[in-house]
């Protein structure tokens, strides 16, 4: 057992973990942050990408005493007031989202994606998520909405 | 080297279980204490937006709005059986039974109007007054929607497997690098038989994923099997494209409607995903004149046709 300090979502966490537990398993299992999901375990998919000090982690691949003292996002924490994070409401609005267990995963990747690089293009977009697999959608509804969130966040 | 090549693949497809197999399904439509409807139906979302066109059939069907189409499914203690979301059926045969159930509802609702005030323009038909004028009635319409095939007589041909058919066609350019085997798809369009687009934003997102499902199947997927064991078991060896793999596709869509669907509608889901495999295929053939006949077509694959080609030449 080992005590550490993160911030995850803006909120300030003093949690008791184990030496071996993942980061994603004190976010889903701790902090019931199950927004972040578990495809495969073993660093290949990035169902289970969170950002970590500004850069995109795979949460099954990180330990969670490595997250001491760090800042985390996850899924939960992209909403405002109520209101959908403009990334969301774009993979809403052109239909990026089919079974969803991916999308937690992208949005977190784009938003990383577009926080360094606002304007991307489609061949950039690509890359920058082509850590995150996605059985269902073909990727292109994904690089579209990511197109139209970079828009949306001009506007905002 | 990197040669050029292109290709094209033609399918048709039968929907549903064919072949003299069952294939029904059932919805039930309520009329809600709030005017609302609820539509309960087995049929199962998993991502292919059957919750949102079968909304859409159903609105369509009352000429209500889809917000006031409240849409149970899944849940089998209180829907009725409406098949598996499989044999890309459920926008046809499931939507044919949704309408049923809602044309049902309808006549049931003018019967209690016409009774009640003489009212029978359907456009004139409040529905918040009828559930209220009409507390203690359950205002309900059931729907039911069979397919019915007959099995194929293997040495006649003859036999009625399926109803109805879907057609689709694939383009796709690939360049393939003659020094190591990779095959690369840089083009791509697909054109695809709808009947009628009830939901043209979900028909491409059919159309998307069919396509990397396809593309996968032709380059990438391999189980490996080593004595009835799965050797690729894995992300790490059994390959899937990211979406550095995958170009954008090129969407047609072909309304045709179909006289037996829900408003001429007809299933995409797996028509859509047949012709890339033979579609690429062809444009590798075109590209190194040498014909893959086992999938995937991995760049080993591709070097050692290369080489038997070279070896037939010399
Ligand atoms: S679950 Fe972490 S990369 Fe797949
Ligand atoms: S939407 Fe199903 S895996 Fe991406």
């Amino acid at each position: 057992m080992k005590e550490i300090k993160l911030k995850v979502n803006h909120k300030d966490y003093h949690v008791a973990i184990e030496e071996d537990m993942r980061l994603l398993d004190l976010l889903r299992n701790r902090l019931n942050l199950t927004g972040t999901k578990e495809g495969c375990g073993e660093g290949e998919c990035g169902a289970c990408t969170v950002i970590m000090d500004g850069i995109t982690v795979n949460s099954c691949m990180v330990m969670a005493f490595q997250a001491e003292n760090r800042e985390i996002f996850t899924i939960e924490g992209l909403e405002k007031g109520g209101r959908l994070d403009p990334i969301q409401q774009a993979f809403l609005d052109e239909g990026a989202v089919q079974c969803g267990f991916c999308t937690p995963g992208m949005v977190l990747s784009a938003k990383a994606l577009l926080d360094k690089n606002p304007k991307p293009t489609r061949e950039e977009i690509r890359e920058g998520i082509s850590g995150n697999l996605c059985r269902c959608t073909g990727y292109n509804k994904i690089v579209d909405a990511i197109e139209k969130a970079s828009e949306y966040r001009k506007e905002e | 080297m990197k040669k050029r090549g292109k290709g094209i693949g033609s399918i048709f497809y039968g929907t549903g279980y064919g072949n003299g197999f069952p294939d029904v399904s059932r919805s039930v439509a309520v009329l809600r204490k709030d005017g609302k409807v609820k539509i309960y139906t087995g049929a199962t979302e998993v991502g292919q937006g059957s919750k949102t066109v079968l909304s859409q059939i159903a609105a369509e069907t009352l000429g209500i709005s889809i917000e006031d189409v409240i849409f149970i499914c899944e849940d089998t203690s209180i829907t009725p059986d409406a098949g598996t979301a499989a044999a890309s059926r459920q926008t046809y045969n499931t939507g044919n039974a949704i309408k049923k159930s809602c044309e049902e509802l309808k006549r049931k609702i003018i019967d209690v109007t016409v009774k009640a005030s003489g009212a029978d323009a359907w456009e004139e038909i409040n529905l918040r007054d009828v559930a209220l004028n009409h507390k203690g009635q359950i205002l309900k319409g059931e729907g039911e929607f069979i397919a019915e095939t007959t099995e194929m007589k293997d040495e006649t041909g003859q036999g009625n497997p399926y109803w109805p058919y879907t057609f689709n066609v694939y383009g796709v350019e690939v360049e393939v690098d003659t020094t190591n085997g990779v095959v690369e798809v840089i083009k791509a369009v697909c054109a695809q038989d709808v009947g009628r687009a009830i939901n043209p934003k979900l028909i491409e997102g059919q159309m998307d994923g069919g396509f990397a499902m396809g593309l996968s199947y032709a380059l990438f997927e391999d189980l490996n099997i080593k004595n009835g064991e799965i050797k690729h078991n894995k992300l790490t060896n059994y390959l899937i494209p990211t979406a550095m793999d995958v170009p954008d596709l090129e969407k047609i869509i072909v309304e045709d409607p179909e006289a037996t669907g829900p408003y001429g509608a007809k299933g995409i889901g797996e028509p859509v995903m047949i012709g890339v495999a033979p579609a690429i295929l062809n444009a590798i053939y075109d590209a190194i004149g040498v014909r893959i006949t086992e999938l995937p077509a991995t760049p080993n694959k591709i070097l050692l046709a290369l080489k038997k080609k070279r070896e037939v030449a010399l």
